[in-house]
């Protein structure tokens, strides 16, 4: 049973910015949750508050009912998948890999044998078992994003948080990471929070979406109901009319 | 027919075309040369002629309209011959012998090419066009490649004219006596070598120059490296004011802070040792460090340092195995800079350790010059040994200075 709860949770930046405001937000155990909102309205800000990257001003967030406000990052159990991929460039894909299962204590310590069974499982899920004594800069762009990911499933994460993590890649390689990524999550059946600015990305992957706006939550509900059923304004017009528009340019381009 | 006209305007034979750039070139060098020439007090006069006159050819080069260009540009060409030979002829030691060969070998081809009877018949107008057309392809192919070759002819003056004062070194090292002069290899000897490698005095401010020199790179690293990484990414009260107070600390010439620095090492009772110098040079390099580690921590992504948080590591852990991996190559160029700095410095060595036995090399170098009067060969052939560290870690370091010069390259 691994859940989230953000309760009231306010990030206000040094500068005065209040990125995110009295946000409450719940993510069931093993949801697909998708953050999406325009650039700017505090995607980021409110998956690093959980990861422990930003301190959080106000509220409390929980996992499995705990508090995690003041745990170290490396203590929450989550793994991240970062849009610039954010490899070690010294080090080759396997000690990638094996790097946070290395840096593991006290009772979650891992043995040698382990760590290697687990970077060699790893590496044929995700297609990279040829590649292991590479270094990052001699992949594609497509495998590095994998690397990242499999970096972010072999800890065996609570949580798996991606920021926008397809954004660098080309749009053939966009859709199949977007397969690859649900398929993955179907498989492991991790809770995954992912942040997305593009609103495809979040039909096609979400359980629910959470869709924010200027640092408050517009609406959360899965994604059907959310074009179906807009709250408000914001969500008509960032979610609904995009979506009718995509459809009528398609529909016009293929009409003769 | 105007296509045919600006083809005829346009054609200047393979030999014009490349001639016209590499006098061009053989003017330059011939300008650098003239500072020679200045230097020695001798053939002044007719180096200035040949300029002069090669100056003349460039713009007299026969054009394909004007006849009269050629006759004159053989004229020219033959001058400037003549002049070549003439100064060689007056003093014919080998470094004059190359000096004027920028004289004669540019005149002698020009005087070849001329008079070629291609060129002449073009020079008439005499030339088909099919024979132009051709002409023409073949400029295309080898112009490039003529010109690259003359870029490297004299690129690699330029590198001998750099290299001139230590080659001469070497020859007054190598030479027997103490004279300054003298051709290049005309006698050789190895005795200023063996006397100041079999004397005590040199091994001993080798070593004193040694210690201050690591010295001064393992304590300057250490201060540098945590500071500039703290600079680089923690926000802290008056971050960017104490940066900026490290170059001011720059800005004042060196021999202004011999006299405090002096009273504090006599405060301290660190004359005459080699912890003053360490801590006077750690210093004194340490804005430089500190900024350009400060530039290289910068560009590595914070996204990397994050990730790293994520995998359970901490703030320390984060330094030494993301941060100091990665920076290598910059922390490399950082040492041997504060190394160098060390290693030549002469006013504050000469200064704080005035006893024999404390001397770094180069004020233990400089020392010879009176003590022993004027033996320029063991002079040169000690200067010679105390670069050789130098030369050898550059070798070494060669590698991590280019990437650590280029350095940012960590773009995942
Ligand atoms: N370190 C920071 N300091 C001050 N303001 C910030 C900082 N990071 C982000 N912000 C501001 O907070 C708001 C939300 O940013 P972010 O969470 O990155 O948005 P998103 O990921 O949705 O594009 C933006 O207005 C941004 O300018
Ligand atoms: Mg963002």
């Amino acid at each position: 049973m691994v859940s989230v709860r953000y309760e009231k949770v306010t990030k206000r930046y040094d500068d005065g910015t209040e990125a995110v405001k009295n946000l409450d937000l719940e993510v069931a155990d093993g949801e697909f949750l998708v953050l999406l909102g325009p650039s700017g309205c505090g995607k980021s800000t409110t998956l690093r508050m959980l990861a422990g990257l930003e301190d959080i001003s106000e509220g409390d967030i929980r996992i499995d009912n705990a508090r995690i406000n003041d745990l170290p990052p490396g203590a929450r159990g989550l793994g991240m998948v970062f849009q610039s991929y954010a490899l070690y460039p010294h080090m080759n894909i396997e000690e990638n890999l094996s790097f946070g299962l290395k840096r593991m204590k006290g009772e979650e310590k891992i043995g040698v044998e382990e760590i290697k069974s687990r970077v060699d499982n790893m590496a044929k899920m995700l297609g990279l078992s040829e590649e292991l004594t590479k270094r990052p800069k001699e992949l594609s762009g497509g495998q590095r994003q994998r690397v990242a990911l499999g970096r972010a499933l072999i800890k065996r994460p609570k949580v798996l948080l991606m920021d926008e993590p397809l954004s660098n890649l080309d749009a053939e390689l966009r859709h199949q990471m977007r397969g690859e990524i649900r398929r993955l999550h179907e498989e492991l059946g991790c809770t995954t929070i992912y942040v997305t600015h593009d609103q495809i990305e979040a039909m096609t992957l979400a359980d629910r979406i959470a869709i924010l706006d200027k640092g408050e939550l517009q609406q959360h509900c899965p994604p059907m109901e959310a074009y179906r059923n807009p709250a408000n304004e914001f969500v008509e017009g960032f979610l609904v009319k995009h979506l009718n528009d995509i459809k009528e340019t398609a529909d016009s381009l293929f009409k003769d | 027919m105007s296509g045919e006209r600006a083809m005829r305007d346009w054609y200047a034979p393979l030999e014009i075309y490349t001639l016209s750039s590499w006098l061009r070139a053989a003017f330059i060098v011939n300008l650098f040369l003239l500072s020679f020439d200045f230097l020695r007090g001798e053939g002044l006069v007719l180096s200035l002629l040949g300029i002069l006159m090669l100056g003349l050819l460039v713009n007299t080069l026969p054009d394909g309209s004007a006849s009269w260009r050629r006759d004159v540009s053989l004229l020219l060409s033959g001058g400037i011959i003549a002049i070549g030979v003439l100064s060689v002829l007056s003093e014919p030691i080998g470094f004059v012998l190359w000096m004027e060969s920028w004289l004669i070998v540019p005149g002698a081809i020009s005087l070849y090419w001329i008079s070629s009877p291609h060129v002449s018949r073009w020079n008439r107008e005499e030339m088909e066009l099919d024979r132009i057309e051709r002409g023409l392809a073949r400029n295309n192919e080898y112009s490039s490649s003529y010109q690259r070759i003359g870029k490297h002819v004299i690129l690699a003056h330029f590198a001998f004219i750099v290299l001139l004062p230590v080659l001469w070194i070497i020859d007054i090292s190598l030479s027997p006596g103490n004279a300054l002069g003298g051709s290049f290899a005309d006698s050789f000897t190895t005795e200023h070598f063996s006397k100041i490698l079999n004397g005590d005095q040199f091994w001993i401010w080798m070593t004193n120059s040694l210690i201050v020199s690591i010295g001064t790179t393992i304590a300057g690293l250490a201060l540098a490296v945590p500071a500039a990484y703290a600079f680089s990414r923690y926000k802290f009260a008056g971050r960017d004011q104490a940066m900026f107070s490290f170059l001011l600390v720059q800005m004042f010439p060196g021999i202004i802070i011999i006299v405090p620095y002096f009273m504090v090492m006599k405060t301290l009772g660190l004359l005459n040792s080699h912890l003053g110098l360490i801590l006077a040079y750690s210093v004194t390099a340490l804005p430089l460090c500190v900024w350009m580690l400060k530039g290289f921590f910068d560009t590595v992504p914070r996204e990397l340092e994050e990730s790293a948080l994520l995998d359970g590591c901490s703030r320390f852990e984060i330094f030494t195995r993301i941060i100091l991996p990665l920076s290598l190559p910059a922390i490399a160029v950082t040492a041997l800079f504060s190394f160098l700095a060390a290693w030549n410095e002469f006013l504050l060595a000469l200064t704080f350790n005035t006893s024999n036995d404390m001397y770094t090399l180069p004020v233990g170098l400089a020392s010879m010059i009176s003590a022993t009067g004027q033996s320029w060969g063991d002079f040169a052939a000690a200067s010679l040994l105390v670069s050789l560290p130098v030369v050898i870690l550059f070798v070494l370091f060669q590698k991590f200075l280019v990437e650590g010069l280029s350095a940012g390259g960590v773009k995942g």
